[in-house]
């Protein structure tokens, strides 16, 4: 929650580097792979030999192309590499080929939930656990997408024990990267991390990267300035460069936040600067002043020729995009009746989504496999820390316990039970049921006796519910359900308790 | 001269004769191009030579041939590679001490094509630092001299190559050529030098030095040698972007020798008295009147915008020069500078001792016209007037099928006579900028002497349109006698 007084806001754009999935680098023939030895997924290219020459790897237009596309944006007919000329020894040519002045995508959107503002009251209200949080949409603008190469990496000094050489390996020089610029409408670090997860899942989504933060495919920059709530003047800004987690970005806005509020409160300027971020001090440091920034000498390429683009090209690409989180969201909500959080949560990752409808199509009880998809799978990988491949259980398992909770023949506590044994096994849950003894009791006569005894026991409260008082029931119902062992059919357990007490 | 040798210095058809006749083999004309190369060490046309390599490629070719197996029209033939031409397992130092014990790991796209055509690539020729320079006296090497007169310049950049072939010791020999760096040393050596299309020959493995305007060139005794030698270069690679998705002609097949209805514009900006060596002009006019008894027509054509050439072409190369030359900077390859102090230290002292004078001002010159708040006004403007000096030609095209000029405004001056004076060196390439700039095929061939020192004369043709200079330069050729005119001192 932001710790910045009522009255100011935060202005955010972000700046994310993506690393695209491709077989081989941007303009070399050299595979893209991670965890290889040092300089070995190289090629002459990617050490800027002299005489080697770029080509432009086709797989990457495709990709920026399905980005462009799936975020409502502009994909330009003619776009031109350039080279940014700056030394450093991790650059082998002595430039980076980016896009400058005519990107390849430009003009787009997409759309975040921020959590609505709580009427009347000025507090954020905290949301009570298991409730669904009041959303509304968003909408952010992305200014430009662009193509450029990665550079290698340099590994200095001290992580090279006994020596004070510094390494270069150019593994990753040469990856191909989108740049994303958004506008500057983020307005607290939660929506600035809001709209990194929604621009990280689409990307998933629709195939264009894996967005692995740990790995370094996913990176973002935060340029921040705040300023008063109600003004449209955008205040001096700050870029902080290189954060690599969600948190990171959170914390890392926060911090540079308050120190920008402290300075206006000392009567300080703001200057523009690069920012560096430590986590484990939380706090922004000023890495470089702008005044002093580099001329990158930016000039249009010659080895390259300009990017055309047809339409038709444009349009095959469009024919062959999956379904958008976006549009699955609503399909879910309006489909399948969800409540906007639940389809949100669905939708969040395309495993996710597919392994919910899956469950749908094998048991047919969308709001079921929701509640068991949203509260219990979602909590499982949460404990074991893995991804839904990782466990046992599968959509068509999940919906044979759904179907056997919805025919009456397994009640809710029962599965329960079932449950961590099948993500952790998998199985048949109808003979896991029936080898166990779960299966619930639904025999008149059967659950009479458990009913008459609860009623022998508890005279007190039979009496509070027979003077009109219907909270009690529930405790009755408990110790049925208890003296069943949790077999016994809710729905007729409830209708025996009514019918013998009430008469 | 050996009776080998002699082949050396006869054109491609007689040589080629003499090899499928078994009158020489690919092996003897190895050793005689060891030879004399050893013999005439004091040109400095050659830095390196493959020795024992090119001996054994021989041997196979020799046995090729034996076997009436044939490669080519090449096959067995020796060819020398400008210096920044790459080779694999060979150095490739482009006359900088920057490069300095650089080893190619890989071959250039032309090696490749002369390889599998069966050329022995003998060595390497001496040029200018980076194919910086008119003159080949920019070089680690010491200055190239010229064949016909030892005192003074065979030009540049590829003036290595240039010189080796007057000097017969090979039959052909590749350059590269960024504003005249094949035709002008051609011009200045006596022999005929080829300027491609911008796209024709891959650039892949060619070391860079202003990327949109560079292209790889033959360099051989007579048109129809580098006819021959274009058609085993030429041809689309898709490891370089820039390059042209076009077949390759049989160019050696269309030197009719007829140049009947042909039209040739005489650019009316390049006739002018000032400045020109009136020798020179007095044997291009020569050569005019012979294309006019031959059945050509002329026509005066204008280029309005030639006074811009020089000042667009170092705008444009000088700043591709600055971004290419960033690599080399003492980190993977070639010379380090020692006991450096830190980062920026192994930069700037890696990059001060290693590059010459002339490569410094080039990347100083360039940095300074990509900076900001003065792209617009150099960089920017020149591109812009750059697409003029295109259009000229366009519309010079509209009224003629080729262009004729001098090659260079003066014959060979004497080494050292403009080192010290790098505008009035630069004013040297006049006349053979425009072709790159526009992106045109240019040829220069001999047309006589002045003064004792050979005439270029300029052929540029059409976008693609090599077919013509190359007929109406052999057909040249076929009508005088001036390819036969050897430097007087080569024995």
């Amino acid at each position: 929650m932001s710790s910045l007084p009522d009255r100011y806001e935060m202005v955010i754009g972000l700046e994310v580097h993506t690393h695209l999935k491709t077989e081989s680098k941007l303009f070399s023939p050299a595979p893209v792979r991670y965890g290889e030895a040092p300089n070995h997924s190289v090629h002459p290219v990617d050490l800027a030999l002299p005489g080697v020459l770029p080509v432009l790897n086709e797989r990457v237009v495709e990709l920026a192309i399905r980005l462009g596309l799936s975020i409502h944006a502009t994909v330009n007919p003619l776009s031109i590499f350039a080279r940014k000329n700056y030394f450093y020894p991790d650059l082998p040519k002595g430039y980076q080929i980016s896009q400058f002045e005519e990107p390849i995508v430009s003009d787009g959107w997409l759309e975040i939930d921020c959590e609505r503002p709580a009427e009347g009251g000025k507090k954020k209200g905290k949301k009570k656990k298991g409730e669904a949080p009041a959303v509304e949409r968003k909408r952010i603008g992305i200014t430009r997408a662009h193509i450029e190469e990665d550079a290698g990496k340099s590994i200095h000094a001290a992580a090279v024990a006994g020596s004070d050489d510094s390494c270069i390996d150019l593994n990753r020089a040469g990856v191909p990267l989108l740049e994303i610029v958004s506008e500057p409408d983020l307005r607290s670090a939660e929506e600035a991390s809001a709209y990194l997860r929604a621009l990280r899942s689409i990307l998933r989504y629709i195939g264009v990267s894996d967005a692995d933060m740990e790995k370094g495919q996913f990176r973002c920059d935060a340029n921040v300035s705040i300023r008063e709530k109600g003004s449209d003047v955008f205040e001096t800004r700050t870029e902080i460069k290189n954060l690599n987690s969600f948190t990171h970005v959170e914390d890392a806005i926060e911090a540079e936040a308050l120190r920008q509020l402290e300075l206006r409160e000392d009567g300080e300027e703001v200057v523009q600067a690069t920012m560096g971020y430590d986590p484990e001090r939380r706090r922004t440091s000023v890495q470089r002043l702008k005044e002093n920034s580099d001329d990158y000498r930016y000039f249009a390429d010659p080895d390259l020729i300009p990017l055309r683009i047809a339409p038709d090209r444009i349009e095959a690409v469009r024919a062959e995009l999956p379904e958008l989180p976006e549009e699955k969201r609503a399909r879910f909500e309006s489909e399948y009746g969800l409540s906007a959080y639940d389809a949100g949560v669905l939708t969040a990752s395309r495993s996710l989504a597919d392994f919910f409808e899956a469950t749908v199509t094998g048991c047919g009880a969308p709001k079921a496999a929701a509640n068991w998809i949203t509260r219990d799978v979602l909590r499982e990988l949460k404990e074991r820390e893995c991804e839904l491949e990782d466990l046992s259980l599968t959509p068509s398992i999940l919906a044979a316990l759904i179907g056997l909770v919805e025919a009456g023949r397994l009640t809710a506590r029962s599965a329960s039970q079932l449950f961590p044994d099948l993500v952790a096994d998998g199985g048949d849950p109808e003979t896991m049921m029936v080898e166990r003894g779960l299966e619930a009791v639904s025999d008149a006569g059967a659950i009479d006796v458990f009913v008459d005894e609860v009623i022998a026991a508890n005279p007190d409260v039979v009496q509070q519910v027979r003077d009109g008082d219907d909270k009690p029931l529930n405790f009755l119902m408990g110790q049925v359900m208890k003296a069943s062992q949790g077999k016994a059919e809710p729905g007729q357990v409830r209708k025996a308790l009514a019918d013998k007490i009430r008469g | 001269m050996s009776q080998s040798a002699s082949w050396l210095s006869a054109g491609l058809a007689d040589l080629r004769a003499g090899l499928d006749r078994g009158e020489t083999t690919a092996s003897e004309l190895v050793d005689a191009c060891l030879e004399r190369t050893e013999a005439h060490s004091g040109l400095a046309a050659v830095i390196s030579t493959r020795g024992d390599a090119a001996r054994e490629e021989a041997e196979a070719a020799s046995r090729r041939l034996a076997e009436g197996t044939r490669l080519s029209v090449l096959d067995g033939v020796p060819v020398l590679l400008k210096d920044n031409i790459v080779q694999a397992g060979e150095p490739a130092s482009c006359a900088s001490r920057i490069l300095e014990g650089f080893v190619s790991p890989y071959d250039a796209g032309v090696v490749e094509r002369l390889q599998s055509a069966g050329a022995i690539l003998v060595g390497r020729t001496n040029m200018d630092e980076f194919a910086m320079g008119s003159s080949t006296e920019n070089s680690i090497y010491g200055p190239a001299r010229n064949p016909w007169d030892p005192e003074r310049a065979c030009g540049g950049s590829s003036g290595g190559s240039a010189a080796a072939v007057a000097a017969g010791l090979v039959p052909l020999a590749l350059g590269s050529d960024t504003g005249g760096s094949i035709r002008q040393p051609a011009s200045f050596c006596g022999v005929v030098g080829l300027k491609p299309t911008y796209g024709r020959v891959s650039r892949w493995g060619l070391v860079a030095f202003a990327s949109s305007l560079d292209q790889i060139g033959p360099f051989g005794r007579r048109v129809r040698d580098c006819a021959a030698m274009l058609e085993c270069i030429s041809g689309h690679d898709d490891r370089d972007s820039t390059s042209v998705p076009e077949p390759v002609p049989a160019w050696s097949d269309a030197l009719t020798g007829d140049v009947e209805g042909l039209t040739i514009g005489l650019p009316e900006e390049y006739f002018v008295e000032e400045g020109v060596d009136p020798g020179v002009l007095a044997r291009v006019r020569e050569a005019i009147g012979e294309f006019e008894s031959a059945g050509a027509k002329t026509v005066p054509v204008s280029l309005p915008h030639t006074q811009h050439t020089i000042a667009t072409y170092y705008l444009i190369a000088t700043a591709e020069a600055s971004s290419n030359l960033a690599r080399f900077d003492g980190v993977r390859y070639g010379r380090r500078a020692e006991k450096v102090e830190d980062l920026e230290d192994l930069y700037l002292r890696s990059r001060s001792e290693g590059f010459g004078a002339e490569v410094k001002r080039r990347i100083i010159l360039g940095t300074f016209v990509l900076s900001a708040g003065y792209y617009d006004a150099y960089y920017g403007k020149a591109q812009r007037v750059r697409t003029l000096i295109r259009r000229d030609f366009e519309r010079a095209f509209e009224t003629c099928d080729l262009i004729l000029t001098p090659t260079t405004p003066e014959t060979a001056f004497g080494l050292g006579a403009k080192s010290g004076d790098p505008l009035s060196m630069y004013l040297s390439d006049v006349y053979t900028v425009s072709a790159n700039l526009a992106g045109l095929p240019g040829l220069s061939l001999p047309c006589g002497l002045s003064d004792g020192m050979p005439v270029g004369l300029q052929l540029i043709g059409k976008p693609l349109d090599e077919a013509t200079i190359l007929r109406v330069g052999d057909a040249f050729e076929r009508r005088t006698a001036h390819h036969e005119s050897r430097p007087p001192e080569i024995v």
